[in-house]
């Protein structure tokens, strides 16, 4: 089907629509729902950030600062801050609702911002979508934290609405002075 | 300053009280930092990270940035990373490979080894410095075993053999396991978290008892159980530590081989568990029977390495002052695993442990509260109870060390007995 401007506008908004309501189950600490959001064969990776060595030959080059240098994890010389599947995720809401998950004893008041959201390739059904996003995180008795980052999903369509087939979390962080980078993202 | 005649007024003689100024206080932490972290073997790296040369990584020894590298003599060299001209770090990169680390600000170079190889002023000049004096400063003492090399301020330490003594023991019952060794992989995961540096080195010295009941809406209550049927706690030598569980010696492969134990291993399917039952059934003839038989737990080398073997993890406490850590921490796999074995395996670490894991939240939790409960007033003569199991522990038939159950808190009073003499030792 070629693509029209209005199937282009009606795709973003669904996108974005549905990317409103997964924050809305995160922030409202509705996890149980959320995970009805995955697809059970869902990879869920967060790459660690490193400090790279200037490579020289790169010099004058955008090359020379590619994120994707600063990345860690994608291949096994690397050590990624998660890799995760459905039953990592499953075990992380699971633990949400127990009462001796004492680091959400009381638990966070959060609020996520998603925008920038930017469709890339769809085809068949499946779309890969960047965005941005804000996570304000408070825990009383601790410090206030703000998160920030990018999530790189591949949406598959599903009951007229998406399920998460892979989403890959990079962080903004120089040093991790968060608490916890367990969150879900 | 705090003079060392008060020092005994922190840890008491068996050290079954320990004292919240332990945790808190300024003067304490220059004391530790000049008798501890001056005088004792610390922790750089592991061979694996620096197999070229060239091949340098960043680490610290205490607050002291220092550069770890190769160098074309093949030989590793620890190097304070603060240029002599006028201080600024001479290295920026977590790690890499290079001919040179430069300076910035007016461009000294230095060679991987340390040595001072570039003035570029000194063209303009008459009188050129003697650039065989200008070098970084060196790590006096630099020794390995099993491919972790640790460096030393005090020129007159003892050998990292006997220093280890017979932890040397247990660190051979994993590390000589795997016929190829182990890799350090990537740059190491650095968490600030909000707690003085001795709280995570006990966490994962011998503290074994509070796993249950902080981590219980992770762990299961069968892994308790099994702790308690054959646990074992262990300290070689005050300040070090061990503690692991001794299998019967006819429990099935899967229920003692390394690596089993996470979801990496349970879910890693044919490849990543054909990998670990091969390791496990050479583990006899290359550690003996007793010792392929131990699954272990907490590891700890004095004053700040640690290493959870159960989730295969090094890890070292950083201090930054009395009330920060910076916990540093790497995913250890085998240096022959195929890459989707490895890939399996070092999930067993991050999805539970280092800052995105979903045990290690609570530990830090802790940590973190704790030390707001070591800063509070009106309660100094309420030291901290460190007197669980006073006296049980003793000689064991096979196992070097002293030995007791996982329940008996000795590891740490042998910690902060060794702490306190460490303390008593030095004037600042």
């Amino acid at each position: 089907m070629k693509e029209t401007i209005n199937s282009r506008i009606e795709l973003q908004y669904r996108i974005e629509q549905f990317y409103y309501r997964e924050a809305q189950l995160l922030d409202d600490r509705q996890f149980q729902q959320w995970l009805a959001l995955l697809d059970e064969h869902i990879q869920y990776v967060m790459p660690s950030r490193f400090n790279v060595q200037v490579d020289n030959r790169m010099r004058d080059q955008e090359a020379m600062l590619d994120i994707s240098r600063e990345l860690e994890g994608q291949d096994s010389a690397g050590s990624p801050l998660r890799e995760e599947n459905i039953l990592h995720l499953s075990m992380r809401v699971q633990r949400a609702y127990k009462i001796n998950s004492w680091a959400e004893n009381p638990p966070a008041r959060t609020r996520r911002l998603v925008s920038n959201v930017r469709i890339g390739k769809n085809q068949s059904g499946s779309a890969s979508v960047v965005s941005n996003f804000i996570l304000y995180f408070a825990r009383p008795g601790s410090a206030n934290f703000t998160y920030s980052g990018e999530r790189r999903d591949l949406l598959t369509e599903s009951d007229d609405s998406f399920k998460i087939t892979k989403r890959t979390v990079l962080m903004d962080y120089s040093d991790i002075e968060y608490p916890t980078m367990g969150l879900l993202f | 300053m705090t003079n060392p005649a008060n020092i005994t007024e922190l840890v008491n003689e068996d050290a079954s009280l320990i004292s919240r100024k332990c945790w808190t206080d300024q003067r304490v932490f220059e004391l530790e930092k000049a008798g501890i972290f001056g005088k004792s073997w610390l922790f750089l790296a592991h061979e694996s990270q620096l197999k070229q040369s060239g091949d340098f990584v960043q680490a610290y020894m205490c607050e002291t940035p220092i550069i770890v590298a190769r160098a074309d003599d093949g030989e590793i060299h620890a190097s304070i990373n603060s240029c002599t001209h006028r201080g600024l770090p001479v290295c920026r990169a977590d790690h890499g490979n290079t001919k040179r680390f430069v300076c910035p600000y007016h461009n000294w170079s230095y060679a991987v080894d340390g040595r001072l190889t570039t003035i570029p002023q000194e063209k303009q000049l008459n009188n050129c410095p003697d650039k065989s004096q200008l070098g970084l400063k060196k790590v006096p003492r630099i020794e390995s075993y099993q491919g972790l090399y640790f460096g030393s301020f005090d020129p007159d330490i003892e050998p990292l053999d006997s220093y280890l003594g017979d932890m040397r023991f247990y660190l051979d019952a994993f590390f000589e396991r795997f016929e190829n060794g182990i890799e350090f992989i990537g740059a190491p995961h650095r968490w600030l978290v909000n707690a003085n540096w001795k709280l995570p080195v006990e966490n994962q010295l011998g503290d074994v008892n509070h796993g249950p009941y902080l981590h219980a809406s992770i762990l299961p209550p069968e892994a308790n159980d099994e702790i308690i049927a054959t646990g074992h706690s262990v300290v070689p030598r005050p300040g070090h530590g061990a503690s692991f569980r001794l299998m019967p010696e006819d429990t099935p492969w899967e229920q003692v081989a390394w690596g089993m134990e996470g979801t990496g291993g349970i879910l890693g399917g044919p490849e990543v568990q054909d990998y670990l039952q091969t390791v496990q059934r050479k583990a006899i003839e290359r550690v003996g029977s007793l010792r392929a038989r131990m699954k272990g737990l907490t590891y700890g080398v004095y004053p700040n390495l640690s290493f959870l073997w159960s989730n295969t993890s090094f890890k070292v406490s950083h201090p930054r002052g009395p009330g920060k850590v910076e916990y540093w921490s790497w995913a250890v796999v085998p240096a022959d695993a195929p890459d989707a074995v490895k890939k399996a395996l070092r999930t067993n670490y991050s999805s539970f442990f280092g800052p995105g894991g979903m045990v290690e939240q609570e530990d830090s939790e802790s940590w973190t509260q704790q030390h707001l409960g070591a800063n509070i007033d009106f309660a100094d003569d309420r030291p901290f109870f460190y007197g669980l199991g006073l006296n049980e522990e003793g000689p064991h038939e096979e196992l070097p060390g002293l030995v007791s159950v996982t329940a008996n808190e000795f590891y740490a009073r042998e910690f902060f007995k060794r702490w306190r003499n460490d303390l008593l030792a030095v004037s600042i």
